[in-house]
């Protein structure tokens, strides 16, 4: 098709000037917090500068004591009153980005992944008033990017926040698991497989459930899935107890598993518990090599809420 | 280890916040005075020197309150992590370390409750939030709206359902979080069954709503809300309901485990009291699923 085009009308814009939203490099960068401003010491300095001044100019002359207690009284009323009102302008900064980070949390957990990439990209977009917070803001960050499916967006974030942060904490251990993970949907078998061996090194691994998740997803990817029903068989217990409705992963992964082997009974009941728990679709988002099972198997239904 | 007692807590808790909150008038009329003595020509007393004193004290006395709120702050992650008495040691030095400000001391208190809750010491866990919810002012609504849950879930637990509908009511009244609701849902739906409102429990138009919630639940809380919510289907008749909601509690949890704990759940598995107590017929044994 032939179209003209007027040449007073701005170019439509490209994907070049379009600012990519949820960018990690960028929302890192620009949400380090800003140093703070040297404005407090200039006030501080000159107010101790007016009560030395004002020391020595008093033991001068009895007039002038008079005059400079009182304007002792006046400094001292200031600088209290001016730093009760900056601890309360600070804290209710303070509260106001926990608030959000609060927000942010809750939209992931209820899955309105759109409206939780809206609020990250707001708060990350300027400094952020503390570290705490903003590294918080960084894991709901590389969250919302994992269910984007960008992962290496996501790694990028992950490797940042474990490059800052130290121990072997729950947090770095669940960070380093979706690490991991993320290699493995990008199908970075070989790094994941090594993230998995430093994984199993770190104290208490044989009592991670996400781990013993991780080890199920990289055997049927990899075409182990004898492995993968080993693996869930002893492990069993573990997840039950600490995934939750997660659970759906490990026997949608199973179903997956046991279907490789030829067991379609087995796999035809494991792709029930799966989506009795989950709904299909997200556990398909979740794992695609389910996929290939959707209509060959009967998922469960949720009866009808009338 | 030699504990405080709840009501010893109870009455150091009451006695640090008086004494808190009279240290702090004092400083402040302090620092007035002091101002004024310099402000005021007619005086010969210049009030630098007590003023430069009294804010070396209330810094001094703050720094040592973060430093009780900092040790109370980890208890929590403690009871969680099961490791109670860990979070024992840990809420008696906070409890007993003074606090300038009130907050650090009811933030203590609460985890008391918390690890009290977690110990199934349920009159102590409603007394502890009880005295927390009682204060004259009340404190902040990140430890009042816990502990009017952990009190109705107390009270529940002690068979006082006219005190945890209070409480229940109270909470239906403020804006909870994700996390609170969560809880407040649980807490609701045992005392719906306690009370047999079967019908409020499966209400028309709202189960996918509640399930949502129960969804992002820790395994256990998830399995007793849907352990509850199948008996209520099958009281009122619901079958496709009651078989669904059996299916996913015991996905998650044996059902003699949430029979254990709440015994009425035993209409939802009526096999579950077989010589083996497993009842658990959709979850296949470990290596055979599908099986049962």
């Amino acid at each position: 098709m032939n179209q003209t085009v007027d040449p007073s009308v701005s170019p439509l814009p490209t994907d070049a000037v379009i600012p990519r939203p949820l960018d990690p490099h960028e929302l890192i960068e620009r949400s380090r917090p800003a140093p703070a401003g040297a404005w407090l010491w200039y006030v501080g300095g000159s107010s101790l500068l007016i009560l030395l001044i004002g020391s020595w100019a008093g033991s001068q002359s009895p007039q002038l004591q008079t005059m400079m207690r009182v304007l002792g009284g006046l400094v001292f009323l200031g600088l209290a009153g001016g730093m009760m009102a900056l601890s309360w302008s600070v804290a209710r900064k303070r509260g106001a980005e926990i608030q959000n980070l609060q927000t942010i949390e809750e939209l992931i957990q209820l899955r309105r992944t759109p409206e939780a990439a809206m609020w990250l990209q707001r708060l990350l977009s300027a400094p952020m008033r503390s570290i705490g917070p903003r590294m918080q803001a960084l894991v709901y960050l590389s969250a919302v990017l994992v269910r984007y499916h960008r992962f290496e967006d996501a790694t990028v974030v992950q490797n940042y926040l474990l490059d800052h942060m130290a121990g072997d904490s729950l947090g770095v251990q669940a960070l380093r698991l979706n690490r991991a993970m993320c290699m493995l949907q990008e199908d970075r078998l070989v790094d994941a497989d090594r993230a998995i061996i430093e994984l199993r090194r770190m104290p208490e691994s044989e009592e991670s459930g996400g781990l013993a998740l991780l080890e199920i997803y990289r055997d049927v990817k990899t075409g182990h899935p004898a492995e993968a029903i080993e693996v869930f068989t002893k492990k069993l217990p573990l997840l039950r107890r600490q995934l939750g409705h997660r659970l759906a992963d490990a026997w949608a992964l199973m179903a997956k598993a046991y279907d490789m082997v030829g067991e379609t009974a087995r796999a035809a009941a494991a792709y029930t518990n799966a989506t009795l728990l989950a709904p299909v679709s997200e556990v398909i988002g979740r794992y695609p090599e389910v996929g290939s099972l959707s209509g060959r198997y009967t998922a469960a239904a949720a009866p009808a809420d009338e | 280890m030699n504990m405080l007692s709840t009501e010893s807590a109870i009455s150091r808790f009451r006695r640090d916040l008086t004494l808190g909150r009279l240290l702090r008038l004092a400083l402040m009329v302090g620092a007035v005075v002091a101002v004024g003595l310099n402000l005021s020509p007619s005086t010969r007393i210049d009030g630098t020197f007590p003023l430069l004193v009294i804010g070396f004290v209330w810094v001094i006395l703050s720094y040592r309150s973060i430093k009780g709120n900092r040790l109370a702050a980890e208890s929590p992650s403690l009871i969680a992590a099961g490791q109670l008495d860990a979070a024992e040691q840990h809420i008696e030095l906070a409890l007993r370390s003074f606090s300038l400000f009130r907050s650090g001391k009811m933030l203590s208190l609460h985890h008391l409750a918390l690890l009290r809750h977690a110990q199934r010491r349920w009159r102590d866990s409603a007394l502890i939030s009880r005295a927390l919810l009682q204060q004259r002012f009340s404190g902040p609504a990140y430890i009042t709206k816990p502990s009017q849950l952990l009190l109705a879930d107390a009270l529940l637990e002690l068979g006082d359902l006219p005190g945890a509908y209070r409480s229940l009511a109270a909470l239906s009244r403020e804006k909870l979080s994700l996390g609170e609701a969560m809880n407040f849902l649980l807490v609701q739906l045992d005392y719906e069954s306690r009370l047999q409102a079967w019908d409020s429990m499966i209400a028309r138009g709202s189960m996918y709503q509640r399930l949502q919630l129960i969804e992002l639940m820790p395994t256990v809380n998830a399995a007793r809300a849907q352990a509850l919510m199948a008996l209520a289907a099958i009281k009122i008749g619901r079958q496709d309901w009651a078989q669904w909601l059996r299916g996913r509690a015991e996905l998650l949890v044996d059902a003699k485990e949430l029979i254990a704990e709440r015994p009425f759940l035993s209409e939802v598995w009526p096999d579950a009291a077989g010589a083996n107590g497993s009842a658990v017929s959709l979850i296949p044994s470990p290596g055979i699923p599908g099986e049962g």
